[in-house]
C-alpha cells in the first residue's frame, strides 16, 4: 500500500511540475511585492517601499496622469473594489504606480487624488525612476509605451495575497474588473 | 507479490489520469485560467493522496502483525518531507525562470516596434473630396530606439496614401535630441511645426485623436493642408511648473520651405536659397484649481517660401494666433486661430491678409465620444502663398460643419464616423456633404 501511495506521490508530482511549467512573460506570476523594485514616493512626497505593504492584500495597476481615456476607467473599476471589500469587512491597500515618471510626480498625484475624489488612506499613488518604474511594469506584465505626451497602455491588475505573493492578475480589454474580487 | 504489482498498476493509471487531466490546461487557456486550473487539480490530487494515506493506515491498523513485518526501513512520513521539499525547490526554479524572462523582455538593447494603422470609407475620400468609395489610411510606424543617458531619437516612418491614391513613405518624423531636464529638451531633425495645439498633440496615428481627422486647413501638407506642419531643423521645447500649472514654451528655426506641385513642401535636404522659417509658442497649462484641464497659448512665425514658378514667386509669411483646450476626462474642447500678414516679395503686391479658425467640442461619455466642430479659412486668393497650394485645394477658402462619434471597440481599436457639409467659396465653389466611416488601431 505504500509502494501505491508513493507512484501518486510521484506521478501527482511530475505532472504538476509539467503543470506549472514558466508561463509567457506577460504575466505576473512568480512576482512578489518584496522583489519588485523599491524606491517610490506617494503623493505627499514620503518614501514608499512595497514590501512595507504586506499584511494585507494589495491590488497594484498602473496608470497615468494625463490619461482621459482609460484610466477614469481603471479608477472607477478600483472604486467597485473598495465597495465590495468594504462591504466584507476587509482591508486591502489599493496601490497605483505612474507610467510617466517625468510628469507623474507626488505633486500632480496629490492634485489628481482631489480632483477624482481617491482621498483614502489605503490608497496610493506612487512616482519613481523611469527605470524602476519600467522593471515594475516588465515584472509585472503591464505593456506600455510612449507617444510623445500620450502612454498607450493595456488594462490589468495585479493582486498580492498578504504575504506579497500575487495571488490573482485580471486583465480587461475594457477597463472593467467588476467581478474582480 | 501478485496483489503488489496489481496495487502499482493502479496507482500508476491514477497518476496517468492526473496528467491527463492537467494536459487540456497545458494547451489552449490563459495563463493566469491555466495556473488557477492547475492549481486546483494539485489541490484534489493532494487530498486524494491524503484520503489514500489515511486508508492505508486504516488498513495497517487492522493487521497489526503483517503492518510489523512489512515495516519499511524509511518512517512513514519520510516521503512527504521530501516530495515537499521538491515541491519547494520547484516553485523557486519556477519563479526565477519567470523573473528572469521577466525581465529579458523590454531588454534595452531592442528596439520595440509600435505604431497605428487606419482604413475607411464613405461618400468621399476624407482628404480628397473628389474621390469616394473605401480607403487606406495609414501605416504608422513609431520607433523610440532608447541611445541612452539623457540622449533621446524617435522616428515616425508612414506608410499612406496620396489623394491622388498612389501609395508611398514618408519619414514624418526623424528627430534626435538631449534632454537637460524636464525643463529644456532640444530636437534636431524633423518635427512638428509648433503651432496651435494640434499639430503638436495630435500626430498622424489617427487612434489618438479622438475626431476623424483634422481640420482641412490643419491636414498635413500632403492631405490637403495649408500649413508647414513639418519642419526641418532645431526645436528647443519644455516645461516650468509654476504653482498650479506649468508654463509650456517652444522656439525653433528651419529651412523655409517651398510650394512643389502645388504642395507645401518642407526641404528635407535644404533649400537652394538657405533662408530659415522660425518661431515661438507660448502656453500655460492648469494642472489644479477650478481651471484645471484648461491650456492656453499663443504662437507666432515667420517663413520665406517660395515656389516651383518660372519665374518663383516669393512670400514672406507672418503668422500670428492662439489657442484655448479643456482637456479632462469628460471634455476635450480646442479652439484655435491663425491670422496671416503675409508680404510679396517678388510681385510687387504688397501684403495680403489672411485668417483660419476651428472649434470643436467632445465629450468623453461612457459608451463613446460624440463631438462637433465647425472650422473656416478665409484666404486671400492673391497671395501666392495660398494660390499656389493648388493641390486638393489645400489654399481655397472653405467653411465646415461637422458632427462624428469615436466608439472604442476595446483598448486598442476605435470605429469613428463624421457626417460633415463643405462649402468651397474659392476656386471650385460649391459644396457637398460626407457620411465617413473610419477604423484605427495601435499596437
Amino acid at each position: 500500500m505504500r509502494t501505491f501511495v508513493r507512484a501518486i506521490l510521484l506521478l501527482a508530482v511530475f505532472f504538476a511540475d509539467a503543470g506549472t511549467a514558466p508561463a509567457a512573460a506577460s504575466t505576473a506570476v512568480g512576482a512578489r511585492l518584496d522583489q519588485l523594485p523599491q524606491s517610490w514616493r506617494d503623493d505627499s512626497g514620503r518614501p514608499l517601499e512595497l514590501a512595507t505593504l504586506t499584511g494585507r492584500r494589495v491590488i497594484l495597476t498602473m496608470a497615468y496622469a494625463n490619461c482621459h481615456k482609460f484610466c477614469p476607467m481603471t479608477m472607477a473599476s478600483l472604486r467597485g473594489m473598495q465597495r465590495a471589500l468594504d462591504a466584507r469587512g476587509e482591508a486591502a491597500e489599493i496601490v497605483v504606480v505612474g507610467y510617466d515618471p517625468q510628469n507623474d510626480k507626488p505633486d500632480v498625484w496629490r492634485q489628481y487624488r482631489k480632483t477624482h475624489h481617491l482621498g483614502r488612506d489605503n490608497w496610493h499613488f506612487l512616482s519613481g525612476s523611469v527605470a524602476d518604474t519600467e522593471r515594475l511594469a516588465r515584472s509585472l506584465g503591464f505593456d506600455f509605451w510612449v507617444y510623445d505626451e500620450h502612454v498607450m497602455h493595456g488594462s490589468r491588475v495585479v493582486i498580492f495575497d498578504a504575504a506579497g505573493a500575487v495571488q490573482r492578475e485580471l486583465a480587461a480589454d475594457n477597463g472593467h474588473w467588476d467581478a474582480a474580487l | 507479490m501478485v496483489k503488489h504489482v496489481r496495487n502499482t498498476a493502479l496507482a500508476l493509471a491514477l497518476g496517468a489520469a492526473l496528467g491527463v487531466m492537467s494536459a487540456p490546461a497545458l494547451a489552449g487557456a490563459s495563463d493566469s485560467d491555466r495556473l488557477n486550473e492547475l492549481q486546483q487539480k494539485l489541490d484534489q490530487s493532494l487530498k486524494m493522496i491524503e484520503a489514500l494515506s489515511n486508508r492505508v493506515h486504516e488498513l495497517e491498523a487492522h493487521q497489526p502483525a503483517a503492518t510489523a513485518s512489512a515495516a519499511a526501513p524509511a518512517p512513514a512520513p519520510a516521503p512527504a518531507p521530501a516530495e515537499a521539499q521538491r515541491l519547494d525547490t520547484v516553485e523557486q526554479k519556477v519563479a526565477q525562470i519567470e523573473t528572469a524572462n521577466a525581465s529579458r523582455r523590454g531588454d534595452d538593447t531592442g528596439l520595440p516596434i509600435h505604431g497605428f494603422a487606419d482604413v475607411g470609407g464613405g461618400t468621399h475620400n476624407p482628404y480628397n473630396p473628389g474621390l469616394k468609395g473605401a480607403n487606406i489610411g495609414e501605416l504608422d510606424f513609431y520607433l523610440t530606439p532608447t541611445i541612452g543617458g539623457n540622449v533621446r531619437s524617435l522616428f515616425e516612418l508612414n506608410f499612406e496614401v496620396s489623394p491622388g491614391g498612389t501609395v508611398g513613405v514618408d519619414l514624418e518624423r526623424a528627430q534626435i535630441g538631449y534632454q537637460f531636464s524636464d525643463q529644456a529638451t532640444v530636437w534636431l531633425g524633423r518635427f512638428h511645426t509648433p503651432y496651435g495645439y494640434v499639430n503638436t498633440a495630435l500626430h498622424h496615428g489617427l487612434w489618438v485623436a479622438e475626431a476623424l481627422r483634422r481640420p482641412k486647413f490643419l491636414q498635413f501638407e500632403d492631405h490637403g493642408g495649408a500649413m508647414p506642419a513639418h519642419t526641418v531643423g532645431a526645436w528647443l521645447t519644455g516645461a516650468l511648473r509654476n504653482g498650479d500649472g506649468k508654463l509650456l514654451y517652444d522656439v525653433y528655426a528651419g529651412n523655409g520651405q517651398q510650394i512643389q506641385g502645388g504642395l507645401i513642401d518642407m526641404r528635407n535636404a535644404g533649400n537652394l536659397h538657405g533662408s530659415m522659417m522660425g518661431g515661438g509658442r507660448l502656453g500655460y497649462q492648469f494642472t489644479g484649481g477650478a481651471l484645471e484641464g484648461l491650456t492656453l497659448g499663443v504662437h507666432a512665425f515667420t517663413d520665406r517660401i517660395d515656389d516651383d514658378q518660372m519665374p518663383a514667386n516669393i512670400t514672406r509669411l507672418k503668422v500670428y494666433g492662439g489657442y484655448v483646450v479643456y482637456d479632462t476626462d469628460s471634455w476635450e474642447n480646442i479652439v484655435e486661430f491663425y491670422a496671416f500678414n503675409n508680404e510679396d516679395l517678388t510681385g510687387n503686391t504688397g501684403s495680403h491678409r489672411s485668417n483660419a479658425g476651428f472649434g470643436q467640442f467632445a465629450y468623453r461619455a461612457g459608451w463613446g465620444v460624440p463631438y462637433v466642430r465647425y472650422e473656416k479659412a478665409h484666404f486671400d486668393q492673391t497671395d501666392q502663398f495660398f494660390a499656389q497650394q493648388t493641390n486638393v485645394n489645400s489654399g481655397n477658402s472653405y467653411y465646415r460643419s461637422a458632427a462624428g462619434v469615436r466608439f472604442d471597440v476595446n483598448l486598442k481599436s476605435a470605429i469613428k464616423f463624421e457626417f460633415a457639409n463643405t462649402h468651397q467659396t474659392d476656386g471650385l465653389v460649391g459644396q457637398y456633404n460626407e457620411v465617413l466611416a473610419q477604423y484605427a488601431i495601435r499596437f
